[in-house]
């Protein structure tokens, strides 16, 4: 499987204790964030509502395409690929 | 001995430290920087529990031995994705009882076994017959206060707004409405027993019966367990107000009165903290070292505390993030030298 980059916002990567740049290996998108929740529990409530889907405003970035324009959550991904979660600004 | 003081706020928790002078007081934070600090609790092994929230990043509820290293708890309070409810924050933590108790918004109850470890809904109350017939106040949908009764465990108050008080005598399994004396605020056609909006409860340290209730339209008091209640009025400017607790040495209530719902602002710009010493019959106002001329700051319900001392200490943060200070139970006052972002609770903790 590739290996990506999660890059997370600083107060997600206080409440993990860990590094903002989290390395995870995965073929898709969403195995990447489920990957990374995996690893990271507490992480789970922060980015997903209880739908199961992005809380809504939250922004996930597939490189520079905004992954709510894709078709699916579960597009491939490439080695050295970098995935960004950033605070949408309709969150203030 | 030291006390420790946590002050949740918008933006973090910070932590006020004074030996039992309480007259100097050494600032540290902010705590969970960035996120809200919607209300704080510690149980009595010693274990500090704190409930964040974020308008982006969901809630969550975090344990510490230390108030160095924190864990979130996995296993917190959350709604089934089959009930359409969103978890946006908890409200309050009772740790009185071997079960604890999480009242949050949207409303319901949730309580833990294992020491906060893991949360289940207590169904009865949240699944209440008159549910559909909830509806939020200015504050929000929530369950924001929890009393239990140390005699007899099975006993639980909830307060949620803007429905009323409900009361369990079988654990939590069943709850009935206790509204009778309490004026609407919100009608419904089918339940005229709910449409009422609780802002605060306290009980009796020695009487669970014997409740105090702060309320949108007044100040009541029952000694039956919420069966019925009664204004306790008399001295108060304004009836209006959020926060309230009890000393349970002196059992000297404190309230901080607002003019009306419509305003929720001090009278006239006079920030005064209203006392009684007798269970509620007569108030006084307290205003020695309260700022008494320009003051329009709030005080949200979960941002006042006593630290149950003799003399008692007394803690107000307020939304414009000043924290005002008595250690002579309310006779006079300082204000701690910081300006901190809208409080949202405030607790004390006497550290040996």
């Amino acid at each position: 499987m590739p290996q990506v980059t999660v890059q997370l916002p600083s107060i997600l990567g206080r409440i993990i204790d860990e590094s903002q740049a989290i390395p995870i290996e995965a073929d898709s998108l969403g195995g990447a964030l489920r990957a990374l929740v995996d690893r990271h529990p507490a992480l789970g409530v922060h980015l997903f509502d209880e739908t199961g889907n992005l809380r809504q405003h939250v922004l996930c970035f597939h490189n520079q395409t905004n992954t709510r324009w894709l078709d699916s959550i579960e597009a491939p991904l490439a080695k050295g690929d970098t995935i960004t979660i950033l605070q949408a600004v309709s969150g203030g | 001995m030291g006390v420790l003081v946590i002050v949740g706020t918008d933006k973090g928790a910070f932590l006020l430290r004074s030996d039992t002078a309480r007259a100097h007081w050494k600032i540290q934070g902010p705590l969970f920087k960035g996120w809200k600090v919607t209300t704080v609790a510690r149980d009595d092994s010693g274990r500090y529990f704190v409930a964040t929230a974020s308008d982006v990043y969901g809630q969550a509820l975090h344990v510490s031995e230390d108030l160095d290293n924190w864990r979130q708890i996995e296993n917190g309070p959350a709604w089934a994705k089959d009930t359409e409810r969103k978890l946006n924050q908890i409200w309050t933590l009772n740790l009185q009882t071997s079960r604890f108790y999480a009242g949050v918004d949207e409303a319901g109850l949730f309580g833990s076994e294992d020491r906060g470890e893991s949360w289940s809904p207590i169904e009865g109350l949240n699944e209440h017959p008159t549910r559909d017939s909830w509806y939020p106040g200015a504050g929000g949908l929530c369950a924001h206060a929890v009393l239990t009764d140390a005699k007899n465990p099975k006993r639980i108050w909830c307060g949620i707004s803007a429905v009323g008080v409900f009361r369990s005598d079988d654990g939590g399994l069943t709850w009935e409405i206790k509204n009778q004396g309490i004026p609407m605020v919100i009608e419904d056609k089918q339940h005229q027993d709910i449409g009422r909006c609780v802002h605060g409860l306290v009980a009796d340290p020695d009487d669970a019966n014997t409740i105090y209730r702060r309320e949108h339209n007044g100040m009541f008091r029952t000694r039956d367990g919420g069966e019925t209640w009664q204004r306790i009025e008399n001295g108060l400017d304004s009836s209006f107000g959020f926060p309230i607790v009890i000393d349970r040495t002196s059992k000297t209530l404190y309230i901080i009165p607002l003019e009306s719902d419509e305003y929720r602002i001090p009278i006239d710009g006079r920030f005064r903290v209203y006392r009684s010493g007798n269970g509620g019959d007569t108030w006084d106002p307290l205003s020695n070292g309260l700022p008494q001329e320009n003051a329009y700051m709030g005080v949200l319900r979960d941002a006042l505390a006593v630290d149950h001392l003799d003399p008692c200490g007394v803690y107000v943060g307020t939304t414009a993030g000043t924290v005002h200070v008595s250690n002579d139970a309310g006779d006079s006052w300082t204000q701690v030298s910081c300006i901190l972002p809208r409080i949202l609770s405030v607790s004390v903790y006497v550290q040996e």
